[in-house]
């Protein structure tokens, strides 16, 4: 793409910097002296026999999805522009991804639930906010399940035209004619690439 | 052209002599009478060059043939005569004949009357072809520069040139005239060479050396550009080939390096890989010129003065280290050779030309690791540099310490000062492959300056920094931890030429004092304190310093046990928090790490130690220290048997950390004598005999160095001889019998489960590692159920519970090999009663099951003949196996047991089962009827015969080679064939038994899945008809069994999926429909199926779901795409995270189907 980026100087989070999930208890320590560990501590405490390991079951435990999965979900898109995701660029934060009704009192697992997230451009004239909406839009529905919907917004006073780019999203049908045109559908799969 | 092209085919075939020379006449006439002979010629050439073929011997005969002669050797006169013949083919134009003409000289020089001056007149003629040389093909070109390089390498020919032309050396100026504009990458080579050689060997004057120069150096930096037919030629050869050139010979040193320098001193338009190539070439002129004096000296300042800026100034990798290298060649060049030593002013005064411009550097925080590079570079290229400089650049560097500019200029400093340490030890380590002066030097050096180091340099910068916990801070302490270990290492060679330690014990010790201290940490501060937890880099770095001190300062290993433990002991272990826990955890691993991960050396310190030096003795120190501590708390092991072994134990965590020391020397062994170095012949000692003389405190009496019979058991060894893994190895068989001894019978309440399982791996871990031999005479079988309680054991029974027992049995077994077993396979004796033992089981038979199941796998497996028995497999194994086929008979028909206790004893029974066929025992069959026939019983039993069947080729680790078992490679094949294959007629959905269908494909699914694809790859069709059955229809299967039978024929779906897809196309709209509907029933609450399978048959579904179409067409698939997408879609929402995961991604690959 030849013409000058939008925004040149992003500031960029290293991945150690994104929020994750903290696993149950710590981390095993990786030290010089820590090559017989797996030996010495098995990691099920009893290695006789069959039985499921306690590691598979707590790989097994019920856990309704929350926000944390809903920004691992996006965080991982590509830039249009940059070779970072929107999670490193901050365009997706955590704080800004709000689930209502709210995972802790969810009645059941068909009850409808909406997504809201909210994208922060990286300058507020970014000329790619609607796109990065779109192609947060378009992986939200291609990953979540049928009852959740989906509504992806600019965060209040974070770009120029919050507005018109909010209600560009909102529009099914402009998002749907939007992925109809061969060159962003491109640019959108294009950004989808880096999502495991 | 025609008539000569006609003659040569004649001649070649006619057998005839005086034809032969008939049509040479003829041919001779031909060209005399012609008028443009120059044209006759070439023609003539050109029709023999067809007959020549390089390989010699026919060529030759043609050749002589051709001018009316014959015979092997050819007259000088006629030699002569055709070199001036070929000669002047060169004074015409004729490309045909050029390259025929330069073969035919080539063959010429190699014969036997070939004389030096003819080489000469060869060099003229040639040479006479001038401008048209260039306008000869690339291969031509190659035939006379081969040419040119037999002749000028040959002696006779080189010194009738020599002769001839004297320094002079005008051919070569001919030859450097005719070549000069060569490009071809192979001819080049072969030029190169030649001119290296005329430099070499020849004596050229001034005026031709700088010709011969010129033109060399005019093809540098040379690069070679891709092609697209590569011709073995890379352009790293080429690149070698000119710098072999400028290497050639110090008489072109004048040229060359102002030259070098100067292409260097280009600035920027020089690219990093020109860079590395011209000081590569500098470095290697240096490297190869003789005589420094004259040849080096001149330039070493402009040298200097150019490639300083590339180390202070530059940012590249590989251009730094090239430059350090051509530095360091200067500073070897001027010490002198291994021989011959030069004038040691030559090697000051480049060393002060150095430091007269790096020494203000070290000052200013930019650049001071620059310029220490460039200092120590120079100062540790060799012994000599090293003697004299060293002192002075310790001292500039402790005076910049004392006031640095910042912590990094500190930290900088301090790399600097250990790099120089580390030099020194790799220097006196090399000391004796030098020039003896070099080792008489050392002897000498002085070391004041090294012996303060300690106090003035490292404690002060440690008393002041250790304590912050800034990042900068924290890099300092680092530097300083690893200079305090090399600090430790120091060794310094004593007139009498033997090395002891640098630093005094006071020294030594206190080092080991400040470290300790960083490792005990976690364990003296509270949680809250230890704002550090979870960085634990200095720690780590502490360890690692702390390691390196013991190998030397031998006695610091036993300070630092003694201080770890106390600090244990002082803490109450009874109900530990975690972190204290982990804490401990920490400390032991890392104890066993600095005492066993390597084998100390013996250096003596000035004042001897009180202690005899031993390769072992630090292993004795840690098992001594742990043994002794052993138990830290006697008040837990409540008996609970229910979650005993959750959680660890302070007590465990002692007996893990011993199997940890175990393991790390075992790994220091093998590394440094090899694998070969362990017990492999008989010597019929009694280890185990020995030690009932030995007193229970044996470790602790070694330890303290006042045991009078240590030299008799363990003799003094050095530490390069292999005899030390013998003698560990005995340690460790002692330290597990004092471990077993009370295990057995000693306190109850330290021995929980926790603890004994580690103990039970550390003994196999020992046994393992015994050869045939010693497990025999240790009669380490008999240990086994008698767990080293000697003699005395009937006065002192056993009080543990049978669990406890049999983990202890398990732990030897598992490490006996065969061979030491044989004694307990008599008819009735103790390896029978324990493979048929359904005695009942204790208050947790799951795990007391998994034991005996354990044990009876080993003994049914590491079964042979023993001299004792006569022909006892078929009297031992086949009882085993008619009891066990007694009692499945009746456990499912007459007298059935309860489904717990009957699961419990079937587990054994497949064990046992499992042994024996990894073997092929050929007593196995004799079970597969009753095997069959209980599990198609109608009483509920059968089902789990059924569904455990699998555990017979299931993946064990009891039973792999590395635990001596007998294992055949086929075994899984011939299990699946006898047990499994018979069934799959009855287990068809449409056989006449329903009920018994039902249990042979619970068989056959719990088997298959437990085996390898290629070992049922022949029967898929058959097999995937019970997958699609097993998927869809439960009947005659209890719900729980049902959905793990579900489990495993999912799992051999995506195992079919994954090798051979084409098999499932017939069955796709089942395996889909099946997979999709496992996956909405396990969706639902299923009363009597825990949570676990049913997430399991979900996530395995959504497995399979997902792989088919990345596996076949879309053709295949298209018409189940929409209905799976929806059924994806709504799976994106699953419960457990790890199932929504696959979920996505199974939908991704359906959404790619359109």
């Amino acid at each position: 793409m030849e013409r000058d980026l939008d925004n040149a100087n992003p500031t960029i989070l290293s991945v150690s910097q994104l929020p994750r999930r903290s696993r149950k208890g710590a981390a095993p320590r990786q030290g010089p002296d820590s090559k017989c560990d797996s030996i010495v501590y098995p990691k099920h405490a009893w290695p006789y026999g069959s039985g499921l390991s306690s590691d598979e079951e707590d790989d097994y435990r019920e856990e309704p999805m929350d926000e944390q999965d809903i920004y691992d979900l996006i965080s991982t898109i590509s830039d249009p522009e940059h070779p970072h995701t929107l999670g490193q660029l901050s365009v997706v934060n955590l704080p800004d991804i709000h689930l209502s009704p709210s995972p802790v009192e969810l009645p059941g697992s068909d009850s409808l639930v909406t997504v809201l997230v909210e994208l922060t451009p990286t300058i507020n004239h970014c000329s790619l906010a609607t796109v990065i909406g779109l192609a947060v839009r378009c992986r939200l529905e291609q990953t979540l399940p049928p009852n959740y919907r989906v509504d992806v917004r600019m965060k209040v006073g974070s770009h120029a035209q919050d507005d018109q780019v909010n209600k560009q999203l909102g529009d099914k049908e402009r998002v749907a004619a939007a992925l109809e045109n061969d060159t962003l559908r491109r640019m959108v799969d294009k950004m989808l690439e880096t999502c495991v | 052209m025609a008539q000569f092209k006609q003659w040569a085919l004649q001649y070649v075939l006619s057998d005839d002599e005086t034809a032969q020379s008939e049509i040479a006449r003829k041919a001779a006439r031909e060209i005399e009478s012609s008028r443009a002979s120059s044209a006759a010629v070439g023609n003539w050439a050109a029709s023999v060059q067809q007959w020549m073929t390089p390989a010699s011997a026919d060529d030759e005969q043609m050749e002589d043939g051709d001018q009316g002669g014959s015979g092997d050797i050819i007259a000088r006169a006629k030699v002569l005569r055709l070199i001036g013949f070929f000669g002047a083919m060169f004074s015409y134009d004729h490309k045909a004949g050029i390259t025929a003409s330069a073969k035919a000289l080539r063959q010429l020089y190699r014969m036997k009357s070939f004389k030096p001056d003819m080489g000469s007149k060869i060099l003229e003629d040639v040479c006479k072809i001038k401008e048209d040389f260039r306008l000869q093909t690339a291969a031509t070109r190659l035939e006379i520069y081969e040419l040119f390089l037999s002749l000028v390498q040959d002696p006779a020919v080189s010194s009738e040139l020599k002769h001839k032309y004297g320094s002079s050396c005008g051919f070569v100026v001919d030859l450097l005239q005719l070549c000069q504009s060569e490009r071809d990458p192979r001819n080049l080579m072969v030029w190169f060479k030649t001119l290296a050689l005329l430099l070499r060997d020849y004596d050229p004057s001034p005026e031709v050396t700088e010709e011969i120069f010129k033109t060399f150096s005019a093809y540098f930096p040379i690069s070679l550009r891709s092609s697209a037919t590569p011709i073995g030629i890379t352009a790293e050869d080429l690149k070698e080939a000119v710098r072999s050139c400028f290497a050639a010979h110090q008489r072109v040193a004048p040229h060359a390096f102002p030259f070098l320098i100067q292409k260097l001193d280009q600035g920027d338009a020089v690219t990093v890989a020109v860079k590395v190539d011209i000081l590569k070439t500098i470095r290697a002129c240096i490297e190869l010129y003789d005589n420094p004096q004259a040849s080096i000296v001149p330039h070493i300042e402009k040298i200097w003065n150019s490639l300083k800026y590339e180390v202070r100034n530059g940012e590249v990798k590989e251009t730094i280290d090239a430059t350090l290298d051509v530095l360091r060649a200067i500073a070897r060049k001027l010490d002198g050779t291994k021989t011959q030593k030069l004038d040691v002013s030559l090697l000051k005064s480049y060393v002060d030309l150095v430091s007269r411009d790096c020494r203000d550097d070290l000052a200013n925080p930019t650049y001071t690791k620059q310029a220490g590079l460039l200092l120590m570079t120079v100062i540790s290229a060799n012994i000599r540099a090293y003697v004299l400089y060293n002192a002075s650049f310790i001292g500039t560097v402790r005076q910049n310490l004392r006031q640095p500019k910042s912590p990094a200029h500190t930290c900088d400093l301090l790399l600097l000062l250990n790099s120089l340490l580390k030099t020194r030890i790799e220097l006196l380590k090399d000391r004796s492959c030098g020039h003896p002066d070099d080792e008489a030097s050392l002897r000498t050096e002085s070391r004041t300056h090294l012996d303060t180091l300690f106090h003035d340099v490292y404690l002060p910068i440690w008393t002041d920094k250790a304590n912050e916990s800034a990042p900068e801070a924290r890099d300092v302490v680092k530097q300083a931890i690893q200079g305090l270990a090399l600090l430790a290492s120091q060794q310094i060679l004593r007139p009498d030429g033997t090395l002891v330690l640098l630093c005094s014990r006071s020294v030594c010790s206190e080092i080991c004092s400040l470290l300790t201290r960083t490792i005990l940490r976690s364990l003296t501060l509270s949680p809250n304190d230890n704002n550090r937890a979870d960085e634990t880099t200095l720690e780590d770095e502490a360890v690692l310093a702390l390691r390196t001190i013991v190998m030397s300062y031998t006695d610091g290993y036993d300070e630092i046990a003694s201080r770890a433990m106390s600090e244990i002991r002082h803490r109450d272990w009874t109900n530990p928090s975690d972190y204290a826990l982990r804490a401990l955890q920490d400390l032991l691993s890392r104890l066993s790490f600095i005492g066993c991960s390597e084998i100390p050396s013996s250096i003596a310190a000035e004042t001897p130690s009180r202690k005899r030096y031993s390769p072992v003795q630090h292993f004795i120190t840690f098992t001594a220290s742990l043994l002794d501590a052993f138990p830290l708390s006697s008040q837990t092991g409540s008996p609970r048997p229910n979650d005993s072994v959750e959680g660890p134990s302070a007590n465990a965590h002692v007996i893990s950390s011993l199997h940890a020391g175990v393991l790390w020397f075992l790994d220091a062994c093998e590394a440094k004598y090899g694998r070969q170095a362990f017990p492999s012949s008989g010597s019929g000692e009694n280890w185990v005999g020995e030690y009932e003389k030995l007193p229970e405190d044996w470790l602790l009496q070694l330890q303290r160095g006042d045991g009078a019979s240590d030299v008799l058991l363990l003799p003094p060894l050095t530490d390069e001889n292999p005899e030390v893994c013998r003698q560990f190895l005995k340690l460790s068989l002692f330290m597990v019998r004092s471990l077993y001894r009370s295990a057995r019978s000693g306190p109850r309440a330290p021995w929980d489960e926790r603890a004994l399982i580690p103990l039970s791996q550390m003994a196999a871990l020992v046994v393992r590692n015994l050869d045939e031999a010693l497990q025999v005479s240790c009669n380490l079988a008999h240990e086994a159920f008698n767990f080293f309680g000697g003699s005395d054991s009937a006065s002192a029974q056993p009080h543990s519970s049978e669990l406890s027992l049999n983990l202890l049995t398990l732990g030897i077994l598992q490490g006996l090999r065969p061979g030491a077993l044989a004694g307990l396979y008599e008819p009735g004796g103790a390896a029978e009663k324990l493979m048929c033992n359904v005695t009942d089981f204790g208050s947790s038979p799951s795990r007391e099951s998994d034991i005996r199941a354990a044990i009876g796998a080993i003994l049914a497996n590491k079964y042979k003949g023993g001299p004792s028995t006569s022909d006892p497999e078929v009297v031992v194994m086949r009882r085993v196996f008619d009891f066990w086929a007694n009692w499945m008979k009746e456990a499912t028909t007459s007298a059935p047991l309860d489904r717990e206790a009957f699961h419990a004893h079937s587990t054994v029974a497949m064990n046992v089962l499992a042994g024996a066929a990894a073997r092929q025992d050929k007593h196995v069959l004799n079970l597969v009827p009753a095997l069959h026939q209980a599990a198609a019983s109608q009483h509920l039993n059968g089902e789990i015969v059924a569904q455990s069947l699998g555990l017979v080729v299931k993946q064990n680790e009891l039973l792999s080679p590395n635990n001596h078992a007998v294992v055949k490679r086929f075994y899984k094949q011939w299990a699946y064939s006898h047990l499994a294959k018979p069934l799959l007629q009855d287990a068809q959905p449409a056989a006449a038994d329903s009920h018994t269908a039902a249990r042979y494909r619970l068989a056959i699914l719990s088997m298959v899945s437990n085996c390898p694809f290629a070992v049922y790859q022949d029967d898929l069709e058959p097999l995937i008809r019970l997958l699609v059955t097993a998927l869809n229809n439960h009947a005659g299967l209890s719900e729980e069994v049902a959905w793990s039978q579900v489990a495993a024929a999912l799992e051999i779906l995506a195992d079919i999926l994954a090798n051979e897809p084409d098999a499932l196309k017939g069955h796709l709209r089942e395996t889909i429909g099946g997979a999709s509907r496992v996956y909405q029933e396990c969706s639902r609450k299923i009363e009597a199926v825990p949570p676990v399978t049913r997430t399991r048959c979900r996530k395995l579904a959504l497995q399979v779901l997902g792989a088919i179409p990345t596996r076949f067409e879309e053709r295949y698939v298209l018409s189940y795409s929409p209905p799976t997408q929806r059924m994806l879609a709504v799976a994106c929402g699953d419960p457990v995270r790890n199932v929504r995961e696959v979920a996505r991604k199974a939908r991704a690959s359906w959404a790619k189907v359109v």
